[in-house]
């Protein structure tokens, strides 16, 4: 792993590269001192943007709060569907009192009613997804910060896991977007093939 | 035959995916099911009991559907019992991993109540 060089050693660095340049001669010199006076100036100006972010603000309440908002959807939609469920099951005991026929009709609208709750479960793994999305871009801010010397921040503070790349983790990927999703059918085939 | 009071032991760590299972069971006329959060949870009580199936989702913590499948087949006393996969992913390794484990069969998020009974009678024949 490459040693971590802070954003301000880089430009001291980079000065004494260019005082070691300025006492060559000209024609030697010319291009290159031009080309990192202005990499110079490009990183002072990058450490004094990112300096003046105020990276508390970032990562420590917009996106730690945005994470809490949305673990309270995750709890709310949970909460609604218990709700829905409840009803539904007095509705299937109900099923019971009544003739047969209109039984068997309360019976499948309450299937129905069990099916579309599985809607929390899939909603709820996407928004654990963006969770996991947004601890990490908290996790960048906060190395960011870092590098440009902001004493409140840590590297990796809030860090998420990084993305696997193999193995048994690399298989967690929660619910696919609906254009790339297989459907039962394709799942079918694949597990006859397999 | 199948005998519709073996116990069944369903897992997943979403509370409101458990009690959908456990409805749409007790209308194929299964009532004696068990739950678990995890594959850990799930592998202690499978000690406990003679389950007849188990139905696992995949994405858990902190043992995976996946780890618990690989374990209640390497385990003398669990290997025969049928073990249907229940999960939103839907990719190919997922599928391919999941067959090579052991998996008896394998339902894709979100299902319908058609899916549920088609793939446990493949399983345990019909019903």
């Amino acid at each position: 792993m490459p040693e971590e060089i802070h954003l301000d050693e880089a430009h001291e660095y980079l000065d004494k590269v260019i005082a070691t340049l300025q006492k060559m001669n000209r024609r030697e010199k010319g291009p290159l001192v031009e080309t990192l006076e202005h990499l110079s100036r490009f990183i002072r100006s990058t450490r004094n943007e990112i300096s003046s972010m105020r990276p508390e603000s970032a990562s420590g309440n917009y996106l730690s709060n945005a994470n809490d908002e949305l673990e309270q959807i995750i709890n709310e939609t949970a909460n609604a569907t218990n709700a829905i469920m409840s009803a539904a099951e007095e509705l299937e005991k109900l099923a019971g009192c009544i003739p047969p026929e209109a039984a068997d009709r309360i019976t499948l609208i309450v299937t129905g009613i069990y099916e579309a709750c599985a809607f929390q479960d899939i909603t709820g793994q996407r928004i654990t997804k963006i969770i996991r999305a947004i601890q990490k871009i908290e996790s960048k801010v906060n190395a960011l910060a870092a590098a440009c010397g902001h004493a409140s921040a840590e590297p990796g503070e809030f860090g998420g896991p990084a993305s696997p790349s193999n193995g048994d983790a690399a298989l967690l990927n929660g619910p696919q977007l609906s254009n790339e999703a297989k459907s039962q059918a394709e799942i079918d085939q694949l597990f006859a093939n397999a | 035959m199948v005998d519709k009071n073996m116990p069944v032991m369903i897992v997943d760590d979403y509370s409101t995916m458990l009690r959908i299972l456990r409805n749409l069971l007790r209308q194929l006329d299964f009532n004696n099911v068990d739950d678990a959060t995890d594959g850990t949870d799930a592998l202690q009580k499978l000690h406990q009991k003679k389950y007849g199936l188990i139905i696992s989702d995949w994405n858990m913590q902190p043992m995976t559907g996946i780890d618990l499948l690989r374990r209640v087949r390497a385990d003398a006393d669990l290997k025969h019992i049928p073990f249907v996969m229940v999960t939103a992913e839907s990719k190919t390794e997922n599928v391919i991993t999941a067959k090579q484990a052991g998996v008896s069969n394998y339902i894709v998020k979100p299902f319908n109540a058609d899916t549920l009974k088609g793939k446990l009678e493949s399983v345990l024949g019909p019903f």
